[in-house]
Parts: C-alpha cells; sequence; structure tokens
C-alpha cells in the first residue's frame, strides 16, 4: 500500500504542478477539493429547493421536461443541479485521492476516511435517484439496473423488475418513494458531513468566497450555453438505444448490465472492503510517527497547545502535583503526529518524540556549533518540493526542513538569526493544503501576531519571512528569497552570539535540561 | 501571474466546463441498437400438486375434535418448462418455479429475449414438468363415504371447494401462445398471462 502512496503522492504533485501553474497556489481548486463537494451540496440543496416544486410524481418524465424547456429559470436551474452533482462527484473522489495520496487517513483520520467514502456512496444513490426521477430513458435505465440488483437480494417478494416490464404503468408510488429518497438522502449526509469533521478543531467547510462564486458563475455559464442532456421519456415497449450517459456518475452501468447481478454485489462489496481498509494498511510504523507526549514539569498550564490542536487531541486536566494549575494532556488515540503543538507551547513542554520545540533547538545549537551560519536560512516544510529546495540550495542558502512549519518553534528562528544567519525565511505549503491543517496560519500568528510561543520583541521582524512553497510555482519560491534577500541586504549585518541563551517562560527546567 | 498564464488559465477552465457539458451529453449505445425484442412479464400461481386420502380413525383421535380434517393431503407446487421458439427455432429454454425456499409462493417471470425485427413467429410454451396429475383426480373416491354429520356438516364439501378453488387460480398445466407478429427494430413485444382468460397474450406499444 506504501508503494501505492508513493505513486498517489507524484501524480498528485504533477496535477498541483499543472493547476497551480494555470491558476496560482492560491486559487487552485485541487488544494480544497472537499469544501468544493460541500460547496456543491450546498448549491444541489438550493436548486434542488426549486425543482422540487416543479415536479410531479404523477407525470415524472412530462414534469422534468416542461422544467427543461424553460429557458428562464427552469432549465438552467435544472442544468446547474446536474452539473453540480457531477461536479460534487469529481470534487469528493479527489478529496479522498489526495488524502490516500497524503498518507492522511489512519489514526483519527479513519473516521473521516470512512464516512467521507459513505457521503459519497450516499452522494451516488442521489445521484442516481435524481436521474429516475427525470424517467426519461437513461433514469429507467438505471431504475432497471438498480432493480436488477436489487432482486437478488431476498428483500422484496415480487421482483422489483417486473414494475418496469410495461405490464402496466409504473406506480406513482415509486415515483413517490424514489423522490423521498432524493430528499432524504441529503438529509443523511449532512449528518454524515457532520461526522466527517467531527474530530476536526475548525473545520473549513467551504472554499473561499471569490472561488465559491467563480465556480458557481461557471456552472451557471455552463448551464445556459450547454444545457445537461435530457433523453426521451422512458418506454417500456422501447429498447433503450440511444442513451445520453453521464461519464461522471454512472460511468459503470454498461459495464453493469453485461454481469450478473451477483457478480456486481460481489465486486462492489469487495471494493467498499478494500477501500474502509486503506486506513489499517497507510498506518504509518508507531515509532516513525508517534503520538505527542508532555512533560509535565515543563507545562505551565497556559491552555494554548488545545486551542491550536487541529485535532482536539489535546485536553487540560488536573495535576496530580502541588502545582496550582492545571497540565496538558494528549489522547494518543486523536492525535495524529502534526507537531502543531510543538510549535505553540514555549516552554516547549509538548510535542511529539524527537521533535519536540527543546529537540529543534538541540538540532540548531548542533549545527552551530559544527558549522555555524551565514547568510540566509531556509526552513522549508518537508512535504515541499524536492526541486524547490535544492533550487534555493544552488542560490547558496541554508536549506534545512522541517516536518511542517507549524511544528517550528519560534526560539529556533531566534537562535538562528542570533547565531548569525542574515535572515530566515520560513517555506510552508499552501494554507489550504497543509497536512497539519493549519501550520502556515499558526506560524503567522506566531511569528508576527504574539500568539503564545511567540517570536521574541527582540528579533528583528525584517530578519524574518514566511513564505509558501507550491508545487508548480519555482518561480515564486525563488522570488520570495530574492525579495526577502534583498530586504535582508538593507539591514546591518548580524553579529553572531557565540551561544545564545534563550530566554524561557520555564526557565529552571530548561536550564536543568540543557546544563 | 502572466498574461500568458492568464489566459492559458481562462481557456483551461473552458476546456474543463466544456469537458464536464460533455460527459452529460455523450451519447453510449446499447447493443439493442439493432434488433428487438420479447419480453415475457407475468406473475402466477403454480399448481399444487397433491396426494390426498381420507385420514383413518386412529389418526383423527390424536387431534383435537376442531382441529380433525377428513382429507389428508400431501403434496408440492408444480414446476414449469418455459420455451421460446422464433421461426421455429428454440431461442431460449427455462425452468420457472415458484418463489420461497418451497416453491410455493407464486413464480414470477421475467424475461428479455432479444429477437431480429421482422415478421417472426412467436411460440411461447409453459410446460408443467411434473407428470402426475392434479388434485382432482387423486381426492379418494370413498371421502363422500366418511361422516359428514355433526361437527362436519359440510367440511369435506368445503375442502373440496377449496381445493378447486386453489386449482382454478393456478396457472394450467400447459399454456402456449404461438402467433405471428411484425416486430420493428427497438421495438418490444410484451408476453402476459392472462389469469382471467387462464392463457397468454401477447401486448404491443399499439395495444398498449
Amino acid at each position: 500500500m506504501r508503494t501505492q502512496t508513493t505513486h498517489s503522492r507524484r501524480l498528485l504533485n504533477r496535477l498541483d504542478s499543472l493547476v497551480t501553474r494555470l491558476y496560482g497556489w492560491r486559487h487552485s481548486p485541487l488544494h480544497q477539493p472537499g469544501t468544493l463537494a460541500a460547496l456543491m451540496l450546498v448549491v444541489m440543496l438550493v436548486t434542488g429547493l426549486y425543482l422540487v416544486f416543479g415536479y410531479r410524481v404523477g407525470d415524472p418524465s412530462g414534469s422534468v421536461a416542461r422544467l427543461a424547456a424553460d429557458p428562464w429559470l427552469g432549465g438552467p436551474i435544472r442544468s446547474i443541479h446536474r452539473y453540480a452533482s457531477d461536479l460534487f462527484v469529481i470534487a469528493a473522489l479527489f478529496h479522498g485521492f489526495r488524502m490516500f495520496a497524503q498518507r492522511r487517513t489512519w489514526g483519527p483520520r479513519s473516521l473521516a476516511w470512512v464516512s467521507g467514502l459513505v457521503l459519497v456512496g450516499i452522494g451516488l444513490i442521489c445521484a442516481w435517484t435524481g436521474f429516475v426521477m427525470a424517467w426519461d430513458v437513461f433514469g429507467a435505465r438505471l431504475a432497471i439496473e438498480g432493480a436488477r440488483w436489487l432482486d437478488v437480494l431476498p428483500i422484496f417478494s415480487e421482483p422489483l423488475s417486473r414494475i418496469f416490464s410495461g405490464d402496466g404503468p409504473v406506480p406513482s408510488a415509486f415515483f413517490f418513494v424514489n423522490l423521498f429518497l432524493h430528499i432524504a438522502l441529503p438529509l443523511a449526509m449532512g449528518i454524515g458531513l457532520w461526522l466527517h469533521v467531527s474530530r476536526v478543531a475548525r473545520p473549513t467547510l467551504l472554499p473561499p468566497r471569490l472561488m465559491s462564486w467563480t465556480i458557481i458563475g461557471i456552472l451557471a455559464v455552463l448551464a445556459v450555453v450547454l444545457p445537461a442532456r435530457l433523453g426521451a421519456p422512458a418506454d417500456p415497449f422501447a429498447l433503450p438505444g440511444d442513451t445520453p450517459l453521464n461519464l461522471v456518475t454512472a460511468w459503470w452501468l454498461p459495464i453493469t448490465e453485461r454481469l450478473g447481478a451477483g457478480v456486481v454485489w460481489l465486486l462492489g462489496l469487495v471494493g467498499a472492503a478494500l477501500l474502509i481498509a486503506v486506513p489499517r494498511f497507510t498506518r504509518p510504523r508507531p515509532e516513525a510517527l508517534a503520538p505527542s507526549v508532555v512533560d509535565p514539569r515543563l507545562c505551565t498550564g497556559c491552555n494554548q497547545c488545545p486551542q491550536d490542536c487541529p485535532w482536539e487531541a489535546i485536553t487540560m486536566v488536573e495535576r496530580d502535583d502541588d502545582r496550582p494549575t492545571l497540565v496538558a494532556r494528549v489522547d494518543p488515540t486523536r492525535c495524529v503526529s502534526c507537531g502543531i503543538c510543538a510549535g505553540s507551547c514555549a516552554p516547549m513542554g509538548v510535542g511529539p518524540p524527537g521533535r519536540t520545540g527543546r529537540d529543534q533547538v538541540g538540532d540548531v545549537r548542533e549545527l552551530l556549533r559544527a558549522s555555524g551560519v551565514r547568510g540566509i536560512v531556509a526552513l522549508c516544510c518537508d512535504q515541499a518540493q524536492a526541486a524547490h529546495r535544492a533550487a534555493l540550495t544552488q542560490r547558496g542558502v541554508t536549506v534545512r526542513a522541517i516536518p511542517c512549519v507549524g511544528n517550528l518553534h519560534s526560539s529556533v528562528v531566534e537562535l538562528l538569526i542570533r547565531g548569525g544567519a542574515a535572515g530566515v525565511i520560513v517555506y510552508g505549503c499552501p494554507p489550504r493544503d497543509c497536512v497539519g491543517r493549519e501550520g502556515p496560519k499558526w506560524l503567522v500568528e506566531r511569528l508576527f501576531h504574539d500568539r503564545e510561543a511567540e517570536l521574541q520583541p527582540r528579533v528583528d521582524r525584517r530578519r524574518v519571512q514566511v513564505a509558501t512553497m507550491a508545487a508548480g510555482d519555482l518561480a515564486g519560491t525563488l522570488a520570495a528569497h530574492e525579495q526577502f534577500a534583498k530586504a535582508v541586504e538593507a539591514i546591518a549585518p548580524t553579529v553572531p552570539e557565540p551561544d545564545p541563551l534563550l530566554e524561557q517562560e520555564c526557565a529552571v527546567a530548561l536550564t536543568g535540561e540543557e546544563s | 501571474m502572466t498574461t500568458g498564464r492568464r489566459l492559458a488559465g481562462f481557456l483551461a477552465t473552458v476546456a474543463l466546463a466544456a469537458l464536464l457539458g460533455l460527459t452529460t451529453a455523450i451519447s453510449m449505445p446499447t447493443s439493442h441498437e439493432a434488433g428487438a425484442a420479447v419480453r415475457l412479464s407475468w406473475t402466477a400461481r403454480p399448481e399444487w400438486i397433491e396426494e390426498c386420502r381420507a385420514a383413518t380413525e386412529e389418526e383423527l383421535a390424536r387431534v383435537e375434535v376442531h382441529m380433525r380434517q377428513r382429507v389428508v393431503c400431501d403434496g408440492a407446487a408444480a414446476s414449469y418448462q418455459l420455451r421460446i421458439s422464433v421461426d421455429d427455432t428454440v431461442v431460449a429454454e427455462q425452468v420457472v418455479r415458484g418463489g420461497g425456499l418451497r416453491h410455493d409462493r407464486p413464480m414470477h417471470v421475467l424475461v428479455n429475449q432479444p429477437v431480429p425485427p421482422g415478421l417472426r413467429r412467436l411460440r411461447v410454451e409453459l410446460l408443467r414438468r411434473e407428470a402426475r396429475d392434479s388434485l382432482r383426480d387423486l381426492v379418494p373416491a370413498d371421502l363422500a363415504a366418511v361422516e359428514d354429520t355433526g361437527l362436519f356438516a359440510g367440511r369435506a364439501a368445503r375442502e373440496l371447494d377449496e381445493r378447486s378453488r386453489r386449482a382454478a387460480a393456478a396457472v394450467p398445466p400447459r399454456l402456449l401462445l404461438d402467433t405471428v407478429l411484425q416486430l420493428p427494430a427497438q421495438r418490444v413485444a410484451l408476453v402476459r398471462y392472462d389469469p382471467d382468460g387462464r392463457r397468454l397474450v401477447l401486448v404491443t406499444d399499439h395495444d398498449h
């Protein structure tokens, strides 16, 4: 499975590069497919509300044809509804692919993964019922195929397929149940969505406003220019010949129609089982991404790490010693080892083993002792493109990889500058594509807006820069560096301190450990 | 972002939107394009084949008075051979049984048989596979002689009526539709069971 994720990661990087070249990382829809899917749900809900009032269960194909024939409202709204459903499926599947490729499926994310699969499944069933509502040749073909699948299950006393045989009119009750499902399933999706983000702190549910309206505008234009096709009304006495087929939501139809219903169930169940098992197979080795731990001696009870944790894995609890404060406690079952807490703790008392602020400071001290630093130091997210880092190295920049910029403790930046670096530029991933979810956001807050674990006031902010290193935007990476280098050149050079001591909130413990 | 990039982005957006539109507009031809079909669709009760005899006095004595039945029957639902012939060639043949684990529920027939369009002789036959004859002739002749008074008054006759009614509701041992029809391309002719006439009937879209 790890090989698959590696290949998927390469493919994802290529796609990201391509789209970033076209739209820039700020406007790349590929960085936020999940929110895009949620936006499409909203669009479908709004347009569906209009359509449902024009729909008649007693005359399904006729009422949909009347809606489609209305060039001012009904037609475009129906087309937007339909295109939004296609885009929902595309966005949701890409969201799943991105999570898989970035190995963001294991541990507490398993719930999001499984609920996401269920959401896509419900979305597909909902699309199915929507097509059947129209009761054109394509809708009838889907209905017949669905009935064929259900008929192998011991549920109905009489085969469902017979109601489409022409032996009598298709009962209105069928269309009523279908309509009920089409309306009820999105409500179930609402619950599923809540479950999907239930383990995430501050979930982002919608894309940025500009992107949202742009996409809705594109759908509206598309609906006018290329209205969604409606097939001929279903006729049980005609064989489905020229069927307009939706390739996004029903690409499988021509395949399954040639297979036995039992085989279809078997393939579907095996496929679902494999997908559900993905979190189990993508889980990293325990030693590679161990959950964060708290050193209670250093914890001041400031309550910052629970606020910054993107997974709500940290809570403040009573101490078991005589200090009057609370102490942080990490729930290992909810921790994904993102390390955001390491950057949030001023006294460096929390973080994944080997990646706490204390470990980061220790590494920099070793670097200073071994070779010292001169010029500009670039701290780059390990997830970012290796080619970008190489390009920076070629320009004489000292490049150090860090697991995520959200892990970075501000003391590292201070130590580098006081140790002789002319400036420190921190390259993070595009904010909406951070594997730690909120790394770039918290970094900027800590370095420039005095969020707890802030960069000390004595550090010259002109020597510090935060930039984005996005796949496909090498020019942006280099431009950020050049701009920063020019700004740093204009400042008087730094005088390296031989062994800078950092002021810490928990000075006694820190001094004890450092000594 | 350069103007060239902006233009490329715009063109890519147009192309992707068009692609999205086309995915819903693509027609996928099916294998039925040049054909026609005969569809058999009906639900009917299979015949219930029983062997009946008069219960002995000892058997009757073993059960409570109100549960005593004068006729004891042991039976099973019939199964049928369905054969479809087009122009005197058998094109489909299958065994049809009643639903349920004991096959004693109504049997449902739904067969879509591709047929070349044109003037065709269609022959659909549903033939009972069991050679044994049905209930009426197997009812013991001495039933009339059993006690039919007091608590049992009229029961034997009622049981006979019930069995006769059930037999009449079931499909007959043989159903046959032999007809010539003009079948246009891509059209479906429906063959259904008429429970009142106890026969197979052909329905085309004109009839419908």
